[in-house]
């Protein structure tokens, strides 16, 4: 099934998108070097590359990737405590125990808090929790892969952690900025099936009525001519 | 044999094999689809619990999308045999062929006067323009909801060849792809097959194979016109299966049916309570 699977997902790929050229893969560690890495994902050596669209969700002039790669998530607009060691570190009011919806709302909106149980803290780690650009985070885009992503996606890879936990809403007009990409693909799908739906709709009731009348008619000229 | 007991040949056991094919895995992944968009409520789960939890339907989804697809490839080869190569303009220009022509245009636009009782109703060749459409929609479908299905199949495998944020995209596109899909089906394709007034309550041509002659003269004139004039009418009946046969057939399809608009309204009176991003 793998096999099969992959061959398939490489077929679908070809539909989709070019593939990277061969000088675009970039080995980024080798088993000798990235020991710990090596532990916490698995086979990455094998299957590491880095994609030019990978990294741009942290890329503040994702423009530079071109008009393909250039329409993933951009991270324009972070904010300095993204940077900080300890993100809340001046935050009045700021405690451990306090849920952090209480201040985050609206981030328990995405596919992993929904549909599983996974928690803030398993993601962002333990006090003081850091900005997820900062250095040493866990989160920072040089390793999240392997030290996030990997804990439950065996084999995640840099490419893989490019995936958007906490997804937009991809239909409003801030998702046009911050990923055009979602924005455009979900507006056109949702214009295809609007479409259909507001079309077949409509025409099917009044097919249906139209057939009434007709039925309704064939009966009455029927009960006329056997009176 | 009495003419009543003959029907006129509509799909062979091949035609009735994909559909039937298509009818089974496309309930099992509506239902396990609908299970997992709508996990995180009673319903959802209760879809999931069918198969064994949520893990196990999403098995299930995954190998049921690629038997699917597995099917449509078959399809793409099985037509391919069908079409005569030497003359291939003549065949697909033909009046038994599937693509479209101008001809389904210019019937489409006299169908809708016709609805609204500007025109009159236009003879159909052997597939109308509808006809037509729900064919080609199975490709146009397929193809989306099976290009990103294959995409997020097995994501950390896919992200050799992409990053991550495709998928982002692609669940997006897979699921209003998959939700027209579905809509169509329990809305407009069950109406215009099977509640229309010429149909209610039951169209049993898909499954039986044939469609009475007298209703095919009202469905598709210009088809039995072509073969009365050609003379190959009595040729193109077949014998009307058996009735036990037939009751099944009815179970199975209001079995479907009946499953297709559960899955509609309760999607409906749950949509509100999911997390879609």
């Amino acid at each position: 099934m793998k096999t099969a699977a992959k061959a398939m997902v490489a077929a679908a790929v070809l539909i989709v998108a070019v593939g990277p050229a061969t000088a675009q893969r970039v080995p980024i560690t080798t088993t000798d070097r990235y020991p710990a890495e090596e532990v916490s994902s698995g086979y990455y050596d094998e299957r590491e590359s880095v994609l030019p669209g990978a990294y741009q969700l942290y890329l503040q002039t994702p423009q530079s990737l071109g008009a393909f790669w250039g329409t993933g998530p951009r991270a324009a607009g972070i904010d300095r405590r993204s940077f900080a060691a300890d993100a809340h570190a001046a935050e009045r009011g700021y405690s451990p125990v306090r849920d952090c919806l209480d201040c985050h709302q609206g981030l328990e909106r995405n596919l992993h808090s929904a549909r599983t149980t996974v928690t803030c803290r398993q993601c962002h780690e333990d006090e003081p929790i850091a900005g997820v650009f900062h250095y040493y985070s866990e989160l920072n885009p040089i390793r999240r892969h392997a030290y996030v992503c990997a804990k439950c996606h065996q084999g995640a890879t840099a490419n893989f952690a490019a995936y958007v936990v906490h997804e937009p809403n991809p239909v409003s007009g801030e998702t046009r900025g911050s990923f055009p990409a979602l924005f455009y693909v979900v507006w056109v799908m949702l214009i295809l099936a609007g479409g259909v739906f507001v079309f077949f709709i409509p025409y099917t009731l009044a097919w249906g009525v139209r057939e009434l009348i007709e039925l309704l008619q064939r009966k009455e000229g029927h009960s006329h001519g056997s009176a | 044999m009495a003419a009543h007991s003959m029907m006129l040949k509509r799909f062979t056991p091949v035609h009735r094999l994909f559909h039937l094919g298509l009818v089974v895995l496309f309930m099992l992944l509506s239902v396990t689809g609908l299970g997992w968009m709508f996990a995180e409520t009673a319903w959802g789960q209760g879809l999931m619990d069918v198969f064994g939890g949520y893990a196990n339907a999403i098995y299930v989804h995954r190998i049921a999308g690629l038997v699917m697809l597995a099917g449509f490839v078959a399809q793409i080869v099985y037509m391919a045999t069908k079409i005569s190569w030497r003359r291939p303009l003549s065949n697909l220009f033909g009046p038994d062929t599937l693509a479209f022509h101008w001809g389904d245009v210019k019937d489409f636009f006299r169908h809708a006067g016709w609805i609204v009782g500007l025109s009159r109703e236009p003879s159909f060749e052997r597939w109308s323009w509808w006809e037509k459409f729900d064919y080609w929609a199975v490709w146009w479908g397929l193809i989306i909801v099976g290009v990103t299905g294959l995409m997020i199949y097995d994501p950390v495998l896919s992200s050799d060849y992409m990053p991550g944020w495709f998928y982002n995209v692609a669940l997006w596109v897979h699921r209003i792809e998959a939700v027209l899909a579905m809509g169509h089906i329990f809305t407009v394709h069950f109406f215009v097959e099977h509640f229309r007034p010429r149909n209610f309550p039951y169209s049993n041509t898909m499954f039986d194979g044939g469609m009475d002659v007298g209703h095919a003269r009202e469905e598709h004139p210009a088809w039995v016109a072509r073969l009365e004039a050609a003379g190959t009418l009595e040729r193109s009946l077949m014998p009307v299966p058996p009735l036990g046969i037939r009751i099944l057939h009815v179970f199975f399809g209001y079995s479907m049916i009946a499953l297709g608009l559960f899955l509609l309204v309760a999607a409906l009176v749950n949509f509100g309570r999911i997390t879609l991003f």
